[in-house]
């Protein structure tokens, strides 16, 4: 009925859906980063320290903390 | 005649033009700036003015001779011995060391490549040679790219008007992860091959190479990939596109050297530059599409927020000194001091230069770890105390989750609790955009979670109008709920709140003092 007597959504209601979208969009973008900063975490800081003794254990952070 | 009644004077160039022109401003007969008319002028008495950059502003009081010319022609449309500013003698633009400077595309203040030697580029054009190597050790193919490749097609030679160097790879991959992980791991591998370097984004770093004359050259790689049907190349490409237009490289020569250039780098530099990159144009700006801004920006940037600002503040030697600690510190210590609460290590997060940590290891003789973005800030105090191996002064990027793992573990391993941990004038130091609060909320809970210290934040809460914002450089000041509330998100408690005046004057700024901590476990009960 709304869009029979010209109601529909205005203008701004659809700039405001678009900019919602838009940082939506941009929020999924984002995971990227966080995602490969997580797994060089992991790869190359908690595995080799889980699998290495304790003595070698804060070479091995300072190690990891200047290849940054 | 096409550029006529061109006058020069403290507010800039006035010219008038029938058609768009790119005109070369030279001191002395060495050119210092470049600009479009139309695009840069704004309209004055029938013509444009361009005014004179922010950049040059400092240089301007003396004397020139000045000339201008059009870009690319030999024609003179002005020469005059000319006086700017208050000051007297001759107009020179040269850094500290007297080396000459130049203002490059974006009208910054650099070193460009017109005023140096052979000998002075040679150990850039190796650092080239030695990281394309490198790139190939890693399974990576570099190639010239940006200015850079554009000046060996063109001519064979750095450009003149250019000022650093760029490479560019296209990775095997198109998942923007992977890219940045490869991205990492290449500049793990450049590192240990002597190489200092900054990261730009997850997808771009600089090498920085010193050159014959002690001055530091940038060397930028750029991480490419296809995707859709598009390359997409940090920081500024993505266009329709084929592999084949990129494998197998091909060569050109740059400097006398043959090096790595895409298969087909005329369609490379036409999606760089647009169709015209073969006309020079030391005043060119990138026109890039909203939505390759947007992609790029999303998938790889958000690491450097405010880092401008606060590289420009702490190349001011005289930046953030002073004597003693912090007055937030010496609040601590004093409660420190009545409670009989010492912590067992101390963390200064956003150390500066450096003090609060030093006045720490006098007072409590604890492990200590100075923290802060800018690799030579806490220079002075790093030296003081490197022979004491309980102090460590780390470089630090709030805003990269790498670096917050990296000093989680090492607290877990040589920071023993109860920690303290002090953010004097951080989360107020990096625009929102950053989302400092949250960060800041992250690592005080990996360092802090179960009882194990307590956390100090001091930021701006008013701007006032006593220049305490000014003076420190602030990005902006927070709101208290804002910090409390991204804490409390975090899982900590609020232990206090205190607002206090930055100074006895009328209309002082206002900073907040905020303590929090996550308590301990629960014992009991294993449900």
């Amino acid at each position: 009925m709304d869009r029979l007597i010209g109601r529909g959504p205005s203008t701004e209601d659809f700039e405001r859906r678009l900019a919602e979208l838009e940082a939506e969009v941009q929020e999924c973008r984002n995971v990227n980063l966080r995602v490969a900063e997580l797994t060089d975490l992991v790869t190359e800081l908690l595995v080799p320290l889980a699998a290495g003794d304790h003595d070698g254990a804060r070479a091995l952070i300072e190690r990891y903390h200047a290849s940054l | 005649m096409p550029v006529t009644d061109v006058r020069v004077d403290d507010e800039g160039v006035f010219a008038r033009s029938a058609r768009e022109v790119i005109l070369d401003v030279c001191f002395d007969g060495r050119r210092i700036w470049s600009f479009w008319l139309e695009r840069d002028g704004e309209a004055r008495d029938g013509g444009r003015l361009v005014h004179w950059p922010a950049s040059l502003h400092d240089y301007l009081h003396g004397t020139t001779r000045l000339t201008l010319h059009e870009h690319g022609t030999e024609q003179t449309l002005y020469d005059e011995e000319i006086s700017l500013g208050a000051g007297e003698g001759r107009i020179a633009v040269v850094d500290k060391r007297g080396n000459p400077m130049a203002l490059d595309k974006d009208n910054r203040r650099v070193k460009t490549f017109d005023n140096r030697s052979a000998d002075h580029v040679r150990p850039l054009m190796d650092a080239i040679e030695e990281v394309l190597a490198a790139l190939g050790k890693v399974g990576v193919e570099g190639f010239l790219a940006y200015g850079t490749l554009l000046g060996a097609v063109r001519g064979g030679r750095l450009i003149g008007h250019d000022s650093d160097a760029d490479l560019g790879y296209v990775s095997a991959h198109s998942q923007p992860a992977d890219v940045v992980l490869e991205s990492f791991r290449i500049q793990r591998d450049l590192g240990s091959l002597g190489y200092r370097t900054s990261r730009y984004s997850g997808a771009a770093f600089k090498i920085l190479v010193p050159e014959s004359d002690g001055s530091i050259r940038g060397l930028d790689v750029f991480g490419g990939f296809m995707r859709e049907g598009h390359l997409h190349l940090m920081g500024e490409i993505r266009a329709p596109f084929e592999r084949s237009w990129i494998f197998p490289l091909a060569t050109a020569t740059l400097e006398g050297r043959t090096l790595p250039v895409p298969a087909d780098a005329d369609r490379l530099l036409s999606v760089t530059y647009g169709p015209s990159w073969r006309t020079p144009d030391p005043a060119f700006k990138f026109e890039t599409p909203r939505s390759t801004t947007r992609r790029l920006s999303g998938w790889f940037r958000g690491i450097r927020t405010s880092r401008q600002d606060w590289d420009r503040a702490y190349a001011q030697s005289t930046f953030g000194r002073g004597r003693g600690p912090s007055p937030m510190l010496r609040r601590v210590h004093d409660a420190v001091e009545r409670e009989g609460t010492a912590p067992a290590s101390y963390i200064d997060v956003g150390c500066g230069r450096g003090r609060d940590v030093s006045a720490a290891q006098q007072w409590y003789g604890v492990p200590s770890l100075g923290l802060d973005v800018h690799p030579k800030a806490p220079r002075l105090q790093a030296e003081r105390h490197a022979d004491n191996d309980l102090v460590r002064f780390w470089t630090f990027n709030l805003l990269e989750r790498r670096h917050h793992g990296a000093v989680a573990a090492y607290a877990g391993l040589a920071l023993p609790a109860p920690r303290l941990v002090t953010a004097r004038h951080l989360v107020d130091a990096i625009e929102a955009d950053g989302d400092p609060v949250a960060r800041l909320a992250e690592l005080a809970r990996a360092l802090l979670a179960g009882g194990a210290g307590t956390l100090h934040v001091e930021f701006l809460s008013t701007w006032g109008d006593d220049g305490y914002p000014e003076e420190l450089r602030l990005a902006r000041a927070v709101d208290p709920a804002e910090v409390s509330a991204a804490l409390e998100t975090a899982g900590a408690r609020i232990v206090r709140c205190d607002l206090l005046p930055a100074s006895d004057e009328p209309g002082a700024s206002i900073t907040c003092h905020l303590v929090a901590d996550w308590s301990a476990p629960t014992t009991g009960g294993d449900r």
